[in-house]
């Protein structure tokens, strides 16, 4: 079946609104769905990925070409999300949570049944540009088409040219889990009739070549928006919010905006290479679903197209600054005696830290961010840094869940938001509590036991 | 070591023991889940696994009831931590202090099945110096230990039990059990045990809170120790300066609590 989205005006709108009536009687089920299914992460690569992306690539007839290919999809980092934790390099199988159900990354090898072996350049590049693939089949934008639209087509030949080198697996991904009707990919017709249209990259002339690359890369195939632009509640990005930071599987992806308290205002461009090329710098380390990133994409891209990258986002205007209340004087009082009995041996007494080893929290933007979605998460469960050519080592942070209450996590957290020059909105227990929820992590010790 | 009629107990004497032997009670309990304890080996290659929130946590000690110990060896052993470590106005007696409760989950533990002893004969007599040397568990060691010294004590007492002779004999028993003077039926000797039990008695009064004994870090406020601080570097250059605050244990401190 092959569905040619609607043009007309007037389609769009209808199918605009039969989606979005759809789509609100949906978020609650969604909800429901992300906190039943939620897995724990683990850090551990894949086996055999890391090689698979950096052993050199024999010289050939199309090596040229196959070299480009690799470096492109290493700069659209398909292999985080393409490759299961125990899965050879690029068979898919990984489940990304959604608000709206779990989908399952595609197989990527060049095996023909279920993977990209007997796709044509011309099918892969509707893939990535228009988000439809063989057969019309339109692909959930958890695909983000809505990024790889502007890559070139001479960029997704030279992807695909690399994908078909990759040895074959002989595996299909688990079937979608979505509910009725976004099982339905015809339903994705109405979503991109709202939300997409294919388009190209456009250079801004007023601006450097080295800001246009930068741009070219941020919002094609590095795709940062996807996790770093807030939702509508169509999953959509927010555009006229781009890169203010949103939560996503329970991490925040922080600001990315200049704004100096929750986003990249303190860092130099010099800092934003430095963390995408070793994962570390004197502000943050990166761990989680951005470690991941730094891992299989920045850590192995140029130092010029890092440096491109770093133009571009420190060109993004500041966020806005939100009104943030005080928090209790309680809660400060029982949040500074946990953070000097826990925290102080890493983040050192003042939130110092250790720059390069344990990130300082004075300042920091990650400790900042509006939602405290991300410090929960890091006090409950603990984090673990992404290893780099450059910075191989691991440092992880230990889980607190098994010995911070929820009213005590969220305690250090005010404290951590609130001082030193900090400002943060103040966290409540609830927060903490539903976020424990979510993550599966085990309740604390009893105060009978302390 | 006990106190002896005309003779003050010794705390100094206590805390320079404890100093020596550590706290081989908590490191034994932390090893628990580590998964290595008694399960097969494992090799890694490449990076050691890691999965966010999985924690080696400790093995807290919970509230109320006995796990192993009967009513006989509560009475024998709140009776004889006490004559070890009394009351006296600088910190709380053994028993105050929770380091029956501390012995009573250490013996029902790892610890006293002799998880990590070896347990096969041959059994030798063993120089002093080779320490623990018997078939039993510890937690069985306890149970006939203190069996054999309520039946030794019986005899000489007109069938008192421990717990209900005068102190200045208790004080006087213990002494024949620590020089071995106190003359057991069975295989077990009296010294051996004392030299277990002193052990597990200072294990549980200087322990973290969370195995039970130490009740509110009561022996560390003490002593002056600041408790389960990962790093002191801060403090380095304070000499001869006392670390500020309470003592915070595993499982935190007072001031964690909202008042």
């Amino acid at each position: 079946m092959n569905i040619a989205p609607p043009r007309s005006l007037g389609g769009r709108i209808l199918v605009a609104i039969a989606a979005v009536v759809v789509l609100l009687i949906l978020i609650s089920a969604g909800s429901w769905l992300w906190l039943k299914t939620t897995q724990p992460i683990v850090s551990d690569p894949p086996p055999g990925l890391l090689s698979v992306l950096t052993e050199p690539i024999p010289d050939g007839p199309n090596a040229d070409l196959i070299r480009r290919g690799r470096y492109l999809t290493i700069a659209g980092d398909c292999a985080s999300c393409h490759t299961s934790r125990n899965g050879r390099p690029f068979q898919g199988g990984l489940g990304l949570q959604t608000p709206f159900g779990i989908i399952y990354s595609a197989n990527l090898t060049s095996d023909r049944e279920n993977g990209i072996g007997a796709w044509t350049p011309e099918q892969f590049f509707r893939a990535l540009h228009d988000g439809v693939a063989p057969g019309g089949k339109h692909l959930y934008p958890a695909l983000p088409y809505p990024h790889f639209t502007i890559v070139s087509r001479s960029e997704t030949d030279a992807i695909l040219a690399y994908l078909k080198t990759v040895p074959a697996v002989h595996y299909a991904q688990p079937a979608n889990r979505f509910p009725f009707p976004l099982n339905i990919r015809a339903s994705l017709i109405g979503w991109d009739a709202l939300e997409f249209s294919p388009h190209s990259f456009h250079a801004n002339p007023a601006m450097s070549p080295q800001w246009n690359r930068g741009a070219y890369l941020v919002e094609g195939l590095g795709h940062c928006g996807a996790c770093h632009t807030p939702k509508s509640i169509l999953g959509a990005e927010i555009h006229d919010q781009a890169y203010r930071g949103a939560a996503i599987e329970n991490w925040v992806a922080p600001d990315l905006t200049a704004n100096p308290r929750t986003g990249l205002g303190r860092w130099s461009a010099a800092d934003i290479v430095q963390y995408l090329r070793s994962g570390r710098n004197a502000h943050a380390n990166a761990s989680g679903l951005m470690g991941e990133v730094v891992a299989y994409s920045t850590s192995l891209m140029s130092d010029t197209d890092l440096s491109a990258i770093a133009t571009y986002l420190k060109s993004l205007p500041p966020s806005p600054s939100h009104p943030s209340p005080a928090p209790e004087a309680s809660a400060m009082r029982t949040g500074s005696a946990i953070f000097f009995d826990g925290c102080t041996a890493c983040h050192l007494g003042g939130g110092r830290g250790q720059p390069g080893m344990f990130p300082p929290l004075q300042g920091s933007s990650v400790a900042q961010q509006n939602d405290p979605t991300g410090v929960i998460r890091l006090i409950l469960a603990g984090t673990r840094t992404a290893p780099t050519r450059t910075r191989p080592s691991f440092q992880s942070m230990p889980s607190f869940a098994w010995k911070l209450s929820d009213q005590e996590v969220a305690d250090v957290a005010t404290y951590v938001r609130n001082s030193w020059g900090n400002r943060a909105p103040p966290v409540d227990a609830h927060e903490v509590a539903a976020i424990r929820s979510k993550l599966n992590l085990t309740h604390p010790l009893t105060r009978d036991q302390r | 070591m006990a106190k002896g009629p005309g003779h003050k107990v010794n705390r100094r004497e206590l805390l320079a023991l404890s100093a020596a032997i550590g706290t081989a009670g908590a490191a034994e309990a932390l090893s628990r889940h580590d998964g290595l304890l008694g399960g097969p080996s494992r090799r890694y290659t490449n990076t050691l696994p890691w999965e966010d929130g999985l924690t080696d946590a400790p093995d807290a000690a919970d509230a109320g009831g006995w796990h192993y110990l009967n009513d006989g060896e509560v009475g024998f052993l709140t009776a004889a931590v006490d004559r070890l470590i009394p009351p006296d106005p600088t910190g709380p007696s053994a028993s105050e202090a929770g380091v029956v409760v501390f012995l009573d989950r250490q013996l029902a533990g790892d610890y006293g099945n002799g998880a990590h002893f070896f347990l096969e004969g041959p059994w030798q007599e063993g120089t002093e110096s080779q320490g623990y040397q018997s078939r039993f568990t510890p937690a069985q060691f306890y149970r006939h230990s203190i069996t054999a010294i309520e039946q030794a004590v019986g005899r000489s007492e007109k069938g008192k039990a421990f717990k209900d002779v005068p102190a200045d004999k208790q004080d006087a028993l213990l002494k024949q059990m620590e020089s071995g003077d106190l003359k057991l039926e069975g295989p077990i000797t009296s010294k051996a045990f004392f030299t277990m039990f002193l052990q597990n008695v200072l294990e549980g009064y200087f322990s973290d809170p969370i195995y039970g004994g130490n009740k509110d870090g009561a022996a560390w406020k003490m002593i002056g120790f600041p408790g389960a601080h990962y790093d002191y570097s801060e403090w380095v250059t304070a000499y001869n300066k006392p670390v500020p605050g309470e003592p915070v244990g595993l499982r935190g401190r007072p001031a964690w609590e909202r008042g």
